[in-house]
């Protein structure tokens, strides 16, 4: 793995029952960088980029073959503390999934549960993710309210903010603008842009625009296997596969 | 006939039954209304040995309190394993008929098997923790069930974002879903209570006696109670139906009051809980 390669996924295979979801998969992911994973509906991108928090060990008919190495560690290998590579690891769902809790306790529950924090120290890391993820301004002087009080836009960046606050190294989003207006997702794609100087952003879309307009790499996967993958512009600009060019010139969705 | 004037038709069909629920209850409330004159805080707050109802109150109390905390807890438990851990597959599949078996048995059978078990077997003999056994059975699958629906509905994703945050199994349910579901729990408990705390049969033979010297000072110690009591007086000293009004009416208003208590619940925290919207 190169210095600058933070994930490297190697003959990966992943089934739900019977059903091969994901095929021999091969794939390095670069630090610090956003990488778009492409493709169209029921391709496997939900499914890859849970294949590296391991949140597909939650669903009962699943298995997975093949490693996954994050750093140095191999993600899949027996003993591996799959609470401390959810930490590491953060996700970003669909929809915005905030907890029925109050914006300051949402943000908390991370910290709390891995007892990295309490007191003054909690209520730092609070602002501080609230600060990274662009919603401080908005919500400072309301924290007790119920994350439920905010707007869509607002919740995911709290969802955001949340994975932050425990200090993750790679952030995994499954299409985090799809049940978003515009206005927020303009301010969500920014945002994403900024995270990407600290943070290894792995990024699922179904819009291309999107993809082109937020990632430095993109991979576009199709039924399970990786068709295309580089630099965004030169796919976007130059794409070599004849399926990617279908794709991309919406042929299929 | 025009659609609409089925649709009327069909309206009022279905405004019956509620029509003879409510002027069935109000005809039993009526009835027993006639008896207050014969309750008085005084009445209530003496001794039976000086012919009040005090024992009698208290011992009905006693029993429905017990019992809710034997099965609440147990229930939720029960609850939280088969929503939550239970495999689909036969096993799961005969405990969930267990369950709805258990709520169909008569009280009288459920009162046979609590005596035989807790007060012969087990030896706790006709006493409040025998009471607390056999009734526990009985408000164990309103409990379950209630809470079952209750964790059911809250929405998966706070478990998924709990998990997705490096929580364990159980801290995700407990941290996130147990807390949203607890109004339902809450609940379905106080409606098991409701429907115990005027059993009679369940209580016949497992923990009631006609008198008792004073309140019971341990579990062991046998009580009186208030639906035993208008039962003893009928049956055993055939006394009038209206020497119990006043009796019945005390029941009746806690019976009612625990039910009004889960409705005001559940509609309060209905407007906590912004995502059943």
């Amino acid at each position: 793995m190169s210095y600058d390669d933070k994930i490297d996924i190697r003959k990966l295979n992943i089934w739900f029952g019977d059903k091969h979801v994901i095929n021999d998969l091969d794939l390095k992911i670069k630090a610090n960088a956003v990488t778009a994973i492409m493709g169209p509906s029921g391709c496997g991108k939900s499914t890859l980029l849970r294949a590296l928090n391991r949140m597909n060990d939650v669903i009962k008919s699943s298995k997975t073959t093949g490693d996954v190495f994050i750093g140095e560690k191999n993600i899949y290998e027996n003993g591996t503390n799959v609470y401390d590579l959810r930490r590491q690891v953060g996700m970003v769902f669909q929809k915005p999934n905030p907890l029925p809790k109050s914006i300051y306790e949402n943000i908390a529950f991370g910290p709390k549960i891995h007892k990295t924090a309490k007191g003054k120290a909690l209520d730092k890391i609070v602002e501080k993710s609230l600060r990274a993820a662009a919603l401080w301004d908005e919500v400072h002087d309301r924290l007790s309210d119920s994350a439920f009080d905010l707007s869509g836009g607002q919740q995911q960046r709290l969802c955001i903010a949340r994975a932050l606050a425990v200090d993750p190294e790679v952030i995994l989003m499954d299409e985090p603008c799809s049940a978003l207006d515009p206005a927020a997702t303009a301010k969500i794609e920014q945002l994403i842009r900024i995270l990407s100087t600290d943070y290894t952003v792995v990024i699922v879309t179904h819009n291309m625009q999107q993809a082109s307009r937020v990632s430095d790499y993109t991979v576009f996967l199709y039924l399970g296997d990786i068709i295309e993958q580089g630099d965004t512009k030169a796919i976007f600009e130059n794409p070599k596969h004849e399926l990617t060019e279908q794709y991309i010139t919406g042929e299929f969705g | 006939m025009g659609s609409q004037t089925k649709e009327r038709i069909l309206f009022f069909a279905l405004g019956v039954p509620v029509v003879i629920c409510l002027l069935a209850f109000f005809w039993i409330a009526a009835t027993l209304f006639t008896g207050v004159g014969t309750l008085s805080p005084e009445f209530l707050t003496t001794s039976a040995l000086k012919g009040g109802a005090l024992e009698m109150i208290v011992g009905t109390i006693y029993l429905f309190l017990g019992a809710a905390a034997i099965a609440g807890p147990i229930g939720v438990f029960a609850a939280i394993y088969l929503v939550e851990y239970a495999p689909s597959g036969k096993f799961t599949r005969i405990i969930d008929q267990a369950i709805n078996n258990l709520a169909g048995v008569p009280s009288i059978i459920i009162g046979l098997f609590g005596f035989t078990l807790f007060s012969r077997q087990l030896g706790f003999g006709i006493s409040l923790m025998a009471g607390w056994l056999t009734l526990a059975l009985m408000i164990l699958p309103i409990v379950i069930r209630g809470s079952e629906e209750a964790i059911r509905i809250v929405p998966k994703s706070f478990k998924q974002a709990a998990l997705a945050l490096g929580a364990t199994k159980w801290k995700a349910i407990s941290l996130t879903t147990l807390i949203a579901a607890a109004p339902g729990i809450v609940t379905s408990v106080i409606l098991g209570i409701a429907r115990v705390a005027g059993e009679t049969a369940a209580i016949l033979f497992t923990s009631c006696v006609i008198i008792t010297r004073g309140l019971p000072s341990s579990p062991l110690e046998p009580v009186m109670a208030l639906s035993f009591n208008i039962y003893v007086r009928i049956v055993a000293q055939g006394e009038p139906p209206e020497s119990v009004f006043g009796i019945a009416l005390i029941l009746f208003f806690i019976v009612v009051a625990f039910s009004l208590i889960a409705i005001i619940l559940r509609v309060y925290y209905r407007r906590k809980q912004p995502w059943l919207h």
